[in-house]
């Protein structure tokens, strides 16, 4: 019947993607962009959309010789254990992931919503929480946040409408005053940030309308990209490169700083945080879904759900390190980074260009037996 | 071993009498009948259910006024001849299911040298006729309710669809109660897979009684442990006719005015008859308003302790005050507080349900008014709370279907615990939970929570009708339940839709 065929269309597909990139790149861009290149944060942003946008185009490439899923094409093109090899990057990556955004939830809760409770506490239940989400597969996952884009959406744009008077447009110079070194990391940032949308090479199998998947990556991130600009702006406006390096999270400040008319409401930052408690948790999801998914894989399980629940305690464990000790976060950095960002790319080219060899020496033999009969 | 009807009429009495021993309210009596009234028959009924004072005029008095007039060797081949002009069914082969066929309120006949039981039509069980529902009122539309009577409900939905294609099927719930349940629904607008199901979980279980429509209900539902419905009740024929319209199926239980619909989604819940009768932007407001009150009456309590208890820089200090003040003198703390009240509220409510009419509506007062206010003077709970309590109750009052709204009263209680230890980050998590958990809910294989999901299976036309109900001239379509190629259900011809567009 129509429920239950794991199968989820674009539009789930396209709102979990935005979800996942804004969430956490409104949350965490702006402290960056501040120590590095102020106003020029939004060359920042677009360059880093050009490397997420030549990112989705490797995806989209190899999705078009994919037949099942990423792994099998993985077999099929590199062997066994290289695509094992491949595997566990991804494992790893999401993993940690679900970890860091873990450790990103937490504090947020911490500072905004619960300043009393505990990491242990706070993120026992989230991880729970985020088991219950993924336990049922996809559709369940992105049927949630289908349904609440809008109601996220809508406040949001609402909030930053009523923010615009805060602005101060000459915050917005100077321009183009930063070195390229602090743009290539301000759109290294970006584009790691970006990462996630590679969860889009397993969604193959999940997907109604899988050839048109690289064309909903790419929507996303434009969608991501325009909002994460536009809020940079507001923030810039409203505190000014030096005060917003200071403010731990300055859009969730803006939003404490909005009147909204009436004035009932007297700060709406609590109440906002909702916008970025969900997107969190979208990504956590994503991250422990898609983890759990690659492990599956890995050790072809099929009826026990021990790899969702070992990707859950692996992300404990990450998030109380990132919590607990700075160096772990330093260490985080260097593997995203170092590790985690060219490996994308790398996977991905080293997968095309076998691919390609391949179909070019298979054609060659087809050419040579015609010329042959 | 059923026993075979034999044309030895003494032998099919003792058979019968041994397996209807003491059971006072089962009338038997041997009549004379052919015309020299040398033969024999034999005919068994329960007491109430056929016209034993007045035989003439019934179809069993006429049934034997004719066999007086036949002589005595011709009665069994009259009787075979014309088995189907004085029955509405087969003639019977065995006791046991010459039994079953009495049991359904009608006399049973056995005639000397017929191997078969005869079952003759007549007014059947006592009950009740076609009331006004007493739950699921409207403003606008029909205000027949159904009745106990399985046949009469069937009957009232043929009353709304007069097609050949809408089909009735029967099966029996019940060892013992031999319940009729029928399954309603229009042939060639359902999904065949979801009648196949219905029908696989119906014969899943086997229980001595099925007394109410609300025991297969929770035998057939899918997720035992969810608070929400996956079935969608109600009392109006009007409804369940327009339920068979889109394709859903109507499950019909035998002595149960509550009819069962299949599948339903959240959206079905808040929907009303009356939304269609009313004009759009009636039927929108109110549907908005039925949307906000079944989430208020799930999270308001909540809120309102996270709000006072968690962050209170989101009220503005004139209000907080006024919220402190009244709190003071209040022993317990603000969660505690919430949660006497609406255990008070549910006793409340319980005891009115359970209470004759008059007697009700009495407690409504004596409690809401009386001990409400003497609990604000005595200090035992602040005004603020009765205001945010008395709310919470009006919210899920106008959610339309009580099975639905009680969800969210349990859940109530759920938010009350979690708002009231974590503050807005509890409310979020329990937020969460109930998405999640209505996210993985299905009735039937149509997720709980469409069209706001996977609303690209149908085209998108299913929003049209959800938070507003968009003007008819919008629902051309029938939503997802229908199947695919048969869901136009509105066409404007040529001429009138040039007219409408001022060609």
């Amino acid at each position: 019947m129509f429920a239950e065929n794991w199968k989820i269309s674009l539009r789930q597909i396209r709102r979990l993607f935005v979800l996942d990139i804004f969430g956490i790149s409104s949350l965490v861009l702006p402290g960056i962009f501040s120590a590095m290149t102020g106003a020029d944060g939004i060359f920042c942003l677009l360059l880093g959309m050009a490397g997420g946008a030549a990112l989705l185009w490797l995806m989209g490439a190899n999705l078009k010789h994919m037949d099942a899923d990423f792994y099998s094409y993985m077999k099929d093109t590199v062997g066994q254990i290289i695509a094992d090899v491949f595997m566990v990057f991804y494992f790893l990556y999401f993993a940690t992931l679900s970890g860091y955004v873990l450790f990103e939830l937490t504090t947020l809760t911490l500072s905004w919503l619960l300043p009393e409770g505990s990491f242990l506490g706070i993120g026992i239940l989230l991880l729970l929480l985020a088991v219950y989400g993924s336990i049922r597969g996809i559709e369940g996952r992105a049927r949630v946040y289908e349904i609440i884009f809008w109601f996220l959406g809508i406040p949001l744009l609402l909030m930053l409408i009523m923010a615009i008077p805060e602005i101060n447009t000459s915050y917005w110079t100077p321009i183009v005053a930063s070195d390229g070194v602090q743009l290539l990391r301000g759109s290294t940032s970006v584009l790691i940030l970006l990462l996630p949308l590679s969860a889009l090479l397993f969604l193959k199998p999940f997907s109604r309308s899988p050839e048109k998947l690289a064309a909903c990556g790419r929507d996303s991130l434009l969608a991501a990209t325009l909002l994460n600009i536009l809020i940079y702006l507001m923030i810039l406006g409203a505190f000014g490169q030096n005060a917003m390096g200071i403010l731990k999270r300055p859009i969730l400040t803006l939003m404490g700083m909005i009147n909204l008319p009436g004035g009932f409401f007297t700060r709406q930052d609590v109440l906002m945080t909702a916008v970025w408690f969900f997107a969190l948790f979208a990504l956590l999801n994503t991250g422990i879904f898609q983890g759990s998914l690659v492990l599956k894989e890995l050790c072809h399980e099929t009826k026990h759900h021990y790899s969702l629940y070992l990707v859950a305690l692996i992300a404990f464990f990450v998030g109380k390190g990132l919590f607990e000790h700075q160096f772990l976060a330093e260490i985080f950095g260097i593997y995203q980074y170092c590790i985690a960002l060219p490996g994308m790319f790398l996977i991905l080219l080293i997968l095309l260009l076998v691919n390609q060899i391949k179909l070019g020496s298979k054609m060659g033999k087809e050419a040579e037996a015609d010329a042959k009969e | 071993m059923p026993m075979q009807i034999v044309p030895d009429l003494q032998e099919n009495i003792k058979n019968f009498e041994e397996l209807f021993s003491d059971c006072a309210d089962i009338k038997k009596r041997k009549i004379k009948v052919g015309k020299n009234l040398k033969s024999e028959c034999y005919i068994a009924y329960i007491e109430v259910s056929v016209s034993s004072v007045d035989w003439k005029d019934s179809a069993v008095g006429k049934f034997l006024g004719k066999l007086r007039t036949l002589p005595e060797e011709e009665l069994a081949a009259y009787v075979r001849d014309n088995v189907f002009d004085i029955s509405d069914s087969p003639p019977f082969e065995t006791i046991e299911d010459a039994a079953q066929g009495m049991l359904t309120g009608d006399a049973l006949v056995f005639l000397e040298g017929y191997n078969k039981a005869l079952k003759i039509p007549d007014k059947g069980y006592p009950g009740r006729g076609v009331y006004e529902t007493e739950s699921e009122k409207v403003i606008r539309g029909s205000n027949e309710g159904f009745s106990e009577s399985v046949k009469i409900n069937t009957a009232l939905i043929r009353k709304r669809l007069r097609s050949p294609h809408v089909k009735v099927r029967e099966s029996f719930a019940g060892r013992r109660t031999n319940t009729n349940v029928d399954l309603v629904y229009m042939k060639d607008l359902i999904h065949p897979e979801i009648l196949e199901e219905i029908e696989r979980r119906l014969q899943e279980f086997e229980i001595d009684g099925a007394l109410d429509s609300g025991i297969i209900e929770q035998l057939t539902e899918k997720r035992k442990y969810s608070p929400f419905p996956q079935f969608q009740t109600t009392q109006r024929p009007d409804r369940a006719a327009m339920a068979i319209l889109e394709g859903r199926i109507v499950l019909l239980s035998d002595n149960s005015p509550v009819a069962l619909i299949l599948p339903t989604t959240y959206n079905t819940f808040i929907q009303t008859s009356d939304d269609y009768y009313s004009r759009w932007e009636i039927a929108s407001f109110t549907r908005i308003l039925r949307y906000v009150a079944s989430f208020l009456a799930m999270v308001f309590p909540g809120l309102y302790l996270a709000m006072t208890n968690f962050h209170t820089q989101i009220l503005p200090t004139d209000l907080l005050l006024s919220l402190a003040a009244s709190r003071q003198g209040v022993p317990f703390p603000a969660m505690v507080e919430v949660f006497i009240m609406e255990i008070a509220f549910e006793l409340l409510r319980e005891a009115g349900v359970r209470l004759p009419g008059a007697n009700g509506n009495t407690i409504g007062i004596v409690g809401g008014l009386i001990i409400g206010q003497a609990a604000v003077d005595a200090n035992i709970v602040s005004p603020i709370v009765v205001i945010v309590v008395a709310l919470t109750a009006l919210c899920s009052f106008a959610v339309p279907n009580e099975e639905f709204a009680t969800s969210f009263r349990i859940l109530k209680f759920m938010f009350i615990f979690l708002c009231g230890s974590l503050g807005f980050f509890g409310f979020l998590i329990g937020l969460l939970a109930v998405l999640i958990h209505l996210s993985h809910l299905e009735s039937f294989g149509i997720p709980y929570l469409a069209p706001f999901v996977g609303a690209d299976l149908n085209g998108y036309q299913d929003e049209r009708d959800t938070f507003l109900r968009l003007p008819l001239d919008f629902l051309k379509k029938r939503p997802i339940y229908t199947r695919g190629g048969a869901r136009i259900r509105l066409k404007f011809n040529e001429e009138e839709k040039r007219n409408r567009e001022g060609k």
